[in-house]
């Protein structure tokens, strides 16, 4: 095994300049190409199954939803391209303001809602409501990462740790208070796997998995035992309910009950487009958002489920070996942390849909409908196809 | 930071993936491939919903299209005692609309016990709707249909009646019951999750229960009922009935019982009051019974209507001594006075040249001893005894109508076929069913055409003849045949001196008999019975009747008289 240390480069070397210079021709010949047709694959999918889940949502107009979600498919391939443009250490040398405007965009988003007395979690921008949580959770690695990597070997001092762990708590708190638990949660995903691919010492992970754990005791149980509510109870709730289906079938556990229903009744082929009353009777709530994976699961069945779950794991795969070809730290643990924000966004989407884990309102990657997850996942994966074009193995090549 | 160290922590992000695919994937067999079967009932079972849609119930009509019994629309209020916030308001909400008292409501309001309770079965429609507008969450309302007797009494015997769930449970309503109910259809429609229909899936066409037309007639009814009621309270009988029958048809023109009720309140009324007597109850005839044996001995050739003999006031059959119901000399009589004056002695004379094989025979061809099919609930058979069974003085009480018992409807169908020139009509009530062909009755011969009409002429000496034992029976203008009978009543060991049954049977008018009418009085407070009970009644009856049917009189009444 060859030992590289590569973390103390503080800039990309000559061999990875000399790759970024080769122009775009050289770019798209260094693309990972199984990624892109995956990805191609799963965002096609996802489509088709938008428009079985969505056909009945909007009388007489079936392709409603169907022509939006391929618009922000559109500009999120545009996302991509650019993404895949930019050198990743660009994304290093401005870390800091990548974090302060992100954060600073939550912050306005909180305002905003505040002004208006309402929870919410994105902005109005016309055409679609921009959900800057989305976004952010790309940009928030960004900066995580480059402030990890240019700690270097200092990333096993528990100071290193302590920092980066506060860096990463204002935005999750920003994000739970719009409130919007689910994307919290990715975040603290995403801080997690920066930390653990930027190589953090066992001893301080199992730390802070442990403070994780105390933290979520003591919102669900301890505090509000002592008259404390940090979540509001409908997020509590939920979160407890798939541990306990039976509870209360018509209020805490209905969506889950529903969307175990609608999984259940898909059956081996699925109940076509047409009989899938759980999704079309609007019984399984948010069918083309957060629970779409139990309509695409209600109407084509174990079939259906087993393709994309299929495409999931072909994309991740490619996205997890990247992280392996990354050409330094920085990119490594970038794509650490896309890649394990994503594998959680899906498993904890589709857990939740089949009563596996708590429902915490998490978009289906490239299937939910919404343009900004769309959007922002796409984005990450043209980060992800920019750090595989400039990685070793292919310089190498070139 | 070594190579190895970042290697193999992808590696162990792998095995994340690997975990989280397996798990999902196999979650996704266990609920898609295992589950799948239950889990598809239970969406289904949520998202459709069928409830039935009661198929109207057949009316009832007399034979000239009265209504006698029908459906009327009614809504049924209930409530989920759960879901009502406030009982006490509720309560007096329902007592401002539907009139029932709040104090009797508010108990089952409060029961949080159960989920459904009724406040109201079938109440008036429109004060539902009234407190449907207010709006009270936790009551509910559905349409039902309510059974109504809008001649009341009339016929009441007759109908039966059909319960709060529109079920026949008595008379014609219980024994035409499939034919009235119908068949209820059902409705599948989808529902959304808040429970509002959105789209009927599939629909079972109720069917409509059928009419029926009863050869009943309202106006004979309610005027027999009314002369039933008027004797019943003139002579403090117990009970009396009436059977008003077509010989030609065997067609059940009335059917009478008193005392009476209303038909609508048939619940409230005791088994007692409601029992169809004319046909379920048995009595013992008395003279009444005596036309089978002068049937049976003319039939047989043994006698002539002008054969005489002569007849002591009493006699010994056996171990017993008869008598003449009322003292005489010992006298010579014809048949046919042997007939109008009810002799006892006469009748057992003939029977003891009959013999009681012939007799016994003649009691059977005339139907007596078994059900005459009539088409109403709980016949009885009477109580016939065969011939191996008599004892020695048996000829001495059975032809006179005593040790026997039989319904009015046997006795009045057994007067119809001498009427009918011989034939046995089989009684019925349902004239049709829907646009159906009429009841087609069962007919045979038991007596010939020829001494048939000997008979009549006989009985008609009973109502004409002085000295007969009807002369109160009869109708100005209109020769009329008929028959008196008294039967004590048996008692423990014998018969009693003071409770009997008072009948009458009359066939009129008598040269082409177009009615039958039986009428009989348990146990009148008289001490000369027949002519001043039965045969006055029967008298009301007929005249009514003829008069109603506007049939021809066949005896003008002659200048003077």
């Amino acid at each position: 095994m060859i030992a590289v240390n590569y973390a103390a480069t503080r800039a990309p070397d000559s061999r990875a300049r000399a790759a970024a210079g080769a122009g775009v021709l050289g770019l798209l010949r260094r693309l990972d190409w199984i990624l892109l047709a995956a990805l191609a694959a799963v965002v096609a999918y996802g489509l088709w199954a938008i428009s079985g889940i969505t056909r009945y949502a909007i009388p007489g107009d079936s392709d409603y939803f169907v022509l939006r979600q391929a618009v922000f498919v559109t500009a999120g391939v545009a996302g991509l391209v650019g993404a895949l443009l930019v050198d990743p250490a660009l994304y290093r040398r401005y870390k800091r303001p990548i974090y302060l405007g992100t954060t600073g965009l939550m912050l306005l988003v909180i305002l905003v809602a505040g002004a208006t007395r309402g929870s919410r979690r994105w902005i109005d921008v016309g055409f679609f409501q921009f959900q800057p949580s989305e976004f952010g959770k790309l940009f928030f690695v960004l900066a995580l990462a480059g402030f990890l990597a240019d700690r270097g070997k200092r990333v096993t001092d528990s100071r290193t740790v302590f920092e980066a762990v506060g860096l990463g708590f204002v935005p999750i708190l920003l994000v739970f208070v719009q409130p919007d638990f689910g994307t919290a949660l990715v975040y603290a995903a995403a801080l997690a796997a920066v930390l653990f691919v930027a190589c953090a010492r066992w001893l301080h992970l199992a730390v802070l998995a442990a403070v994780a754990v105390v933290g979520a005791a003591a919102i669900l149980w301890f505090l509000p035992a002592a008259g404390i509510q940090v979540l509001k109870p409908y997020q509590a709730d939920r979160l407890t309910a798939f541990a306990d289906p039976g509870r209360d079938p018509g209020g805490t556990t209905y969506n889950v009950n529903q969307s175990i229903t609608a999984v259940g009744a898909g059956g081996l082929r699925g109940r076509g487009v047409d009989g899938a009353t759980q999704t079309n009777l609007a019984y399984l709530p948010e069918h083309a958002t957060d629970f779409a994976f139990a309509s695409l699961a209600e109407q084509r069945g174990f079939a259906g489920v087993g393709i994309l779950l299929c495409l999931y794991l072909l994309v991740l795969w490619r996205g997890i070996r990247i992280v392996s070809v990354a050409r330094d730290a920085f990119c490594a643990i970038v794509a650490g942390a896309i890649v394990f924000a994503l594998l959680f966004q899906i498993f904890v989407n589709v857990g939740m849909t089949m009563g596996i884990a708590p429902i915490t309102g998490i978009p289906l990657p490239f299937v939910s409908v919404g343009g900004s997850s769309m959007i922002s996942n796409l984005l990450a994966m043209g980060v992800l196809q920019a750090i595989h074009a400039r990685g070793r193995g292919n310089a190498r090549r070139s | 930071m070594r190579r190895g160290l970042v290697d193999r922590r992808i590696r162990l992000l792998l095995a994340v993936l690997v975990v989280a695919f397996a798990a999902t994937l196999g979650r996704a067999v266990w609920l898609q491939a295992v589950r799948a079967e239950p889990l598809a009932r239970l969406a289904k079972s949520q998202h459709y919903e069928t409830v039935a849609i009661p198929g109207r119930r057949g009316a009832i009509y007399d034979r000239s299209g009265v209504q006698l019994a029908l459906g009327e629309q009614a809504t049924t209020v209930y409530a989920n005692p759960r879901e009502i916030v406030d009982p006490r308001a509720a309560a007096r909400a329902i007592e401002q609309t539907l009139g029932r008292s709040a104090a009797s409501v508010l108990p089952r309001l409060r029961d949080r016990s159960r989920a459904f309770v009724y406040v109201a079965r079938q109440a008036d429609p429109t004060r539902a709707s009234a407190l449907a507008r207010r709006e009270i969450a936790g009551l509910g309302f559905y349409a039902e249909e309510r059974r109504l007797y809008p001649q009341r009494s009339t016929a009441a015997h007759a109908l039966g009646f059909a319960g709060t769930d529109n079920r026949g449970i008595a008379g014609i309503e219980w024994s035409l019951d499939r034919l009235l109910a119908g068949r209820p259809g059902s409705q599948t429609f989808v529902k959304e999750p808040g429970g509002r229909s959105i789209e009927v899936v599939s629909t079972t066409p109720e069917r409509e229960g059928r009419d029926v037309y009863l050869t009943l007639d309202h106006n004979l009814q309610a005027n027999a009922e009314a002369v039933l009621r008027e004797t019943v309270t003139k002579w403090r009988a117990r009970a009396a009935s009436a059977i008003v029958l077509d010989p030609r048809t065997g067609a059940i023109l009335a059917l009478a019982v008193a005392p009476g009720f209303d038909a609508n309140r048939f619940g409230a009324r005791p088994p007692d009051r409601t029992r169809n007597r004319a046909v379920t109850d048995n009595y013992e005839p008395g003279s009444t019974f005596k036309l089978i044996t002068v049937v049976a001995a003319l039939s047989e050739r043994i006698v002539s209507p002008a054969t005489a003999f002569v007849l002591p006031y009493s006699m010994q059959v056996a171990d017993r001594v008869i008598r003449e119901s009322h003292p005489r000399a010992t006298e010579r009589m014809t048949v046919a006075e042997i007939v109008a004056k009810s002799s006892n002695i006469g009748t057992i004379t003939l029977a003891q040249k009959l013999g009681k094989e012939r007799v016994s025979k003649w009691i059977e061809r005339f139907g007596f001893g078994r059900r005459t099919g009539i088409d109403f609930p709980g016949e009885s058979p009477g109580l016939v005894l065969p011939p191996q069974r008599w004892s020695g003085s048996t000829i001495g009480n059975v032809p006179i109508g005593q040790g026997i018992a039989v319904t009015p409807v046997q006795m009045a169908a057994a007067y119809a076929a001498v009427a009918n020139d011989g034939v046995w009509v089989q009684p019925h009530l349902v004239e049709r069913v829907g646009g159906g062909a009429r009841t087609r009755p069962k007919k045979r011969r038991i007596v010939s055409s020829a001494v048939a009409r000997t008979v009549v002429a006989m009985l008609q000496g009973v109502v004409d003849r002085d000295g007969g034992t009807g002369t109160a029976a009869a109708v100005a203008g209109y020769h009329v045949a008929g028959k008196t009978g008294t039967a004590a009543k048996p008692e423990r060991g014998g018969y009693s001196d003071t409770r009997y049954v008072a009948s009458f049977v009359g066939l009129e008018p008598a040269t082409d008999p177009r009615l039958v009418i039986l009428d009989a009085g348990d146990e009148p407070r008289t001490a000369t019975p027949v002519g001043e009970v039965a045969a006055p009644a029967f008298q009301q009856i007929a005249r009514f009747g003829l008069q109603y049917l506007e049939i021809p009189p066949d005896a003008p009444v002659r200048r003077g008289q």
